[in-house]
């Protein structure tokens, strides 16, 4: 109890670095209160209630439809006549490894990345929340940030996206860094991840430091940015039934977990958290000082936390099903109470709720068969409505029956999921569904007469 | 409160043979003290010892991989010691020009398709100019090759190239995996030259190169095949010992695994070794049985698969398959002749160098170059057409160990110049100047 007792001892400290959190977002966004989808960056605008739309990012696969990767927008306000329906799809262009997307702190762009061709494409997704358009697409990320390939996590800052890149152009391997552009897709510095040979300042806890990278979150208020580590372009491009079979190729997934300091973005503490940690999760409570991460090959959740001294530390804290038969946990979700944590499990098609109540002691507390594979989940602030797709990365998705590409929603009423609707990217020709992230008209609600105008483009 | 820690429920391997193979692996890598050094003989993200919980990393900074040029047409007018005169056709003659454009078309990633491969994203110069990170190819998008990356060094004294030996000359070959759609996927010729014209970069380069003459299917291929008969690589520890008369240049071990070598191991009756000099190959091809053992497999079972340092755990096939696609046979030499004969034919690599270039065999399903002479030491893989040559040696164990001290004696004395040389010729990546080829039209189509 030790620990959890230190960190009540924070909570008035924390409510008001809290206060002041709220406080500058309800000045620079008058009509924003609660509601978001509970994973975004903490300087993110936020949506009044129901979401109206959930952007997908999605992968092309050859002889489906145009076999071009697309932003596919569904209407998912129950109020819209088009509910559940696919109201605008948009190609860009080739097989780019459609993967992440994320956007600026103002919501007015979306940065969707291409793990394959390192192509940034970014959607203004605020002139018309219903249809969005290529604003611009960034050809030289990897010249630009002198070698990184596989833009991955588009995460916002102030006025700046940060991303993390998977490999990198003279071995395709793992070791990568990290990469900063302005709102506008200008480049501002590039970040590598610290190594053997040059630790950059970090202390290597471990016995590890391979330089790989994956995903990145930050906790302003610990002034603290966090990373973690996946695998190079050849394992994550690769048929994953070959490299299961290739000894060689699963020693290339990262073991790591570094800690930054945000604001000088220099690497402070490289942990060894073994079997691919993925993605990363902070609380959002003001007193709790954690993250939460997920093994992909070793199944475990760990809980990167602060303790009292203000050390960080990294730690296994439970098992996700059973890991001799590697269920493969990919996305999760912390709710925006941090009393619950999602964890989507791809080879089982599972999702699995965990109650995070004892950051220290999570425990699973229901499952559901979402499909015959699930990978990505995003909820709604209030926890209500959860969407989930299915498509992992173009080569790993299952084969033949087992390969359903789906977007899902569920209503979550505290005990169980129930299925609101469906849409098969494969029936209407789309193609692979990833990333999703939500669009309201109540964002941009500010602009002189907007409102009217928004609403009777509703009409889809 | 309980905060136990829920315990794996996976195989904890600690295996010391698994060490004791892996630090055999890059042999010369565990040689070189030197951090210059050290790059050159393996891949920058070391995973020596990977199988064991306490592996520790020592891993090389990208933003160190500092490189020098050399003199490469040095190393075509007077190969290094134990290779005979280099080839060069009469119609392409080599020059500096010639190579140093060559060297900068291997390893211009927009010489693909999406931008995305060069020659040199699978011919790795510290992975001893292939891929040690995979058994086999991975080209765009990700599409499955179903061989291995063979080295470049000494490609210049194959007649037949690929591991099926179907192509004849470096000036034609660049044209399969500038094509092929598990390589670099490019949709046409015209494609790759209208794409060189439109990058500033080559302007007047092959005009410079090839006395007037620009970009063509031909110049391409005269370039690129001038800079790969450059990469010849010799002068080794055996080279000084045996071509050199330098006593003590080898171990007395390399020296018993050499007397196996051209004796009881029979091995130089493919990997040949001549008076003058030692290609260690006969530019022929034969049947181990390797092609066919890998043809006939079984899809049942389980396969032991590692999730991090010291953890494995048993797969059931049925699961691995759920996430495989197709995969193609590979018959060899049939492929090119159709003669069932031909079946599972492969052609004799060089082992020079062969201590960088893991994994091996055509499908680089043999890590170690141990586990290769335990391979012929038992026979190979009998077969109906397996080579009469191919047979149970009956080499006791300080035998095989003799023979691997001898091929780790064949590391090329310039080996660290020619990797240094290949870390200072720039990356072709799109640049600020480079036409977005997908969404202009820059390409005139
Ligand atoms: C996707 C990985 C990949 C790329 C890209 C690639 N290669 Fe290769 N290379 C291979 C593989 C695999 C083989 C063996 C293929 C076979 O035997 O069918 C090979 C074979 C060769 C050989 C024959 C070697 C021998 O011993 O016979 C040469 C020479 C060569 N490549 C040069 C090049 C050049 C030049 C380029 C660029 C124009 C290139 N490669 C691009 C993977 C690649
Ligand atoms: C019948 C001819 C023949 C004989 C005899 C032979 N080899 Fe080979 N060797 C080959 C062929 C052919 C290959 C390529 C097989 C493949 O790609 O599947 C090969 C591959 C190898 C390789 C792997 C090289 C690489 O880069 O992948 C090594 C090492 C090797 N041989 C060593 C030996 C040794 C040591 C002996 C004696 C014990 C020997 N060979 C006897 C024909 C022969």
């Amino acid at each position: 109890m030790k620990k959890m007792a230190n960190l009540h001892a924070r909570w008035l400290q924390g409510t008001i670095a809290s206060l002041c959190v709220l406080l500058a977002s309800v000045v620079g966004f008058q009509s924003a209160a609660i509601a978001d989808e509970t994973c975004m960056s903490p300087y993110m605008a936020k949506i009044v209630g129901q979401e109206d739309y959930v952007y997908i990012w999605t992968l092309g696969k050859e002889g489906v439809g145009d076999g071009s990767d697309k932003l596919v927008t569904v209407a998912v306000n129950p109020e819209s006549p088009h509910y559940g329906k696919v109201v605008n799809s948009l190609s860009v262009g080739g097989r780019n490894e459609a993967h992440h997307s994320g956007l600026t702190d103002d919501r007015r762009y979306l940065f969707a990345g291409g793990l394959d061709t390192n192509k940034i494409f970014i959607f203004d997704v605020h002139t018309h929340p219903n249809k969005p358009s290529l604003h611009k697409v960034i050809t030289d990320f990897v010249e630009k940030t002198g070698g990184m390939v596989g833009p991955h996590t588009m995460y916002a800052l102030p006025g700046r996206i940060m991303v993390s890149a998977l490999s990198n152009n003279k071995d395709h391997g793992g070791r990568t860094g990290l990469a900063e552009f302005t709102n506008e897709g200008e480049f501002v510095a590039a970040h590598w991840m610290p190594t053997d040979e040059d630790m950059r300042g970090a202390q290597k806890v471990g016995n590890i430091a391979d330089g790989y990278g994956y995903d990145v979150r930050v906790l302003p208020r610990r002034n603290v940015m966090v990373t973690s580590s996946f695998t190079g372009w050849s394992n994550y491009m690769m048929d994953f039934g070959k490299m299961l079979g290739d000894a060689e190729a699963m020693k290339r997934f990262g073991n790591t977990v570094v800690v930054w300091d945000l604001h000088t973005r220099m690497p402070k503490k490289v942990f060894e958290v073994p079997g691919a940690p993925l993605e990363l999760r902070c609380a959002w409570g003001a007193n709790n000082n954690y993250c939460f991460t997920t093994t992909a090959l070793t199944s475990q959740i760990w809980l990167i936390h602060e303790d009292d001294a203000g050390e960080w530390h990294a730690q296994s804290v439970g098992a996700i099903g059973d890991p001799s038969q590697v269920p493969l946990p990919v996305d999760i979700s912390i709710t925006a109470d941090d009393k619950g944590l999602w964890v989507q499990t791809f080879m089982d098609g599972k999702t699995r709720y965990f109650d995070i109540s004892d950051p220290f002691n999570p425990k699973q507390t229901y499952e559901h068969q979402v499909g015959s594979q699930v990978n990505m989940i995003s909820q709604s602030w209030d926890g209500k409505r959860a969407y989930f797709t299915s498509s992992l990365l173009g080569n790993w998705d299952k084969t033949g029956d087992q390969d359903e590409q789906f977007f899902k929603l569920f209503e979550w009423d505290g005990e169980k999921l129930v299925h609101k609707f469906t849409v098969d990217f494969y029936a209407e020709n789309l193609g692979r569904p990833h990333q999703m992230r939500f669009g309201a008209y109540s964002l941009y609600s500010q602009k002189p007469n907007s409102e009217g105008t928004m609403l009777s483009q509703r009409v889809e | 409160m309980n905060k136990s820690v829920p315990v794996v429920k996976v195989l904890f391997v600690f295996c010391i043979a698994l060490l004791v193979t892996a630090v055999s692996f890059f042999p010369g890598f565990a040689d070189d003290p030197g951090m210059q050094n050290k790059v050159i003989f393996g891949p920058g993200d070391d995973k020596r010892g990977y199988e064991s919980a306490d592996y520790t990393t020592n891993t090389l900074d990208l933003q160190k991989r500092i490189g020098k040029e050399a003199d490469l047409i040095s190393f075509v007018r007077q190969p290094p010691l134990g290779l005979p005169p280099v080839p060069v056709p009469a119609e392409n003659p080599v020059s500096t020009k010639k190579i140093l454009l060559g060297r900068k078309l291997f390893f211009d990633r927009r010489l693909s398709i999406n931008d995305t491969f060069s020659c040199g994203m699978c011919h790795i110069p510290e992975q001893g100019f292939t891929n040690n990170e995979i058994e086999t190819a991975v080209g765009v998008e990700g599409r499955t090759g179903k061989r291995n990356t063979p080295t470049v060094y000494n490609v210049a004294y194959f007649n037949k190239l690929f591991h099926d030996g179907r192509e004849s000359t470096l000036e034609q070959q660049v044209w399969s995996p500038f094509l092929a759609r598990n390589e670099m996927a490019n949709p046409s010729i015209g494609y790759v030259i209208n794409k060189i014209k439109a990058i500033r970069e080559y302007d007047g380069l092959f005009e410079e190169a090839f006395d007037g003459r620009g970009p063509t299917m031909e110049t391409v291929g005269m370039a690129l095949a001038n800079y790969q008969r450059t990469l010849n690589s010799a002068d080794s520890p055996f080279d000084r010992w045996y071509y050199g008369k330098e006593k003590g240049a080898v171990s007395e071990q390399a020296k018993r695994g050499f007397q196996l070598f051209t004796g009881k191991g029979g091995c130089s009756a493919c990997h040949l070794v001549k008076e003058e000099y030692a290609l260690f190959s006969d530019d022929r091809l034969h049947n181990t049985g390797l092609g066919y053992k890998e043809s006939m497999r079984s899809g049942s079972g389980t396969t032991s698969v590692q999730l991090a340092p010291g953890i494995f755990t048993e797969l059931e096939n049925t699961v691995i398959q759920s996430v495989s696609r197709a995969k193609e046979n590979d018959l060899g030499l049939y492929e090119v002749t159709e003669n069932p004969n031909d079946r599972w034919k492969f052609r004799t690599p060089s082992l020079r160098n062969v201590a960088l270039t893991a994994p091996y065999m055509h499908n680089g399903s043999i890590y170690t170059l141990r586990d290769v002479i335990d391979f012929y030491n038992r026979g190979g893989i009998p077969n109906e057409i397996l080579s009469p040559l191919i047979r149970p040696l009956h080499l006791t164990d300080s035998e095989v160990e003799d023979l691997v001290a001898f091929l780790n004696s064949l590391t090329g004395g310039n080996v660290t110049t020619l990797v240094t040389d290949a870390f200072a010729a720039p990356v072709g990546d799109m640049g600020k100047d480079d036409p977005n080829w997908t969404h202009e039209n820059k390409l005139e189509y």
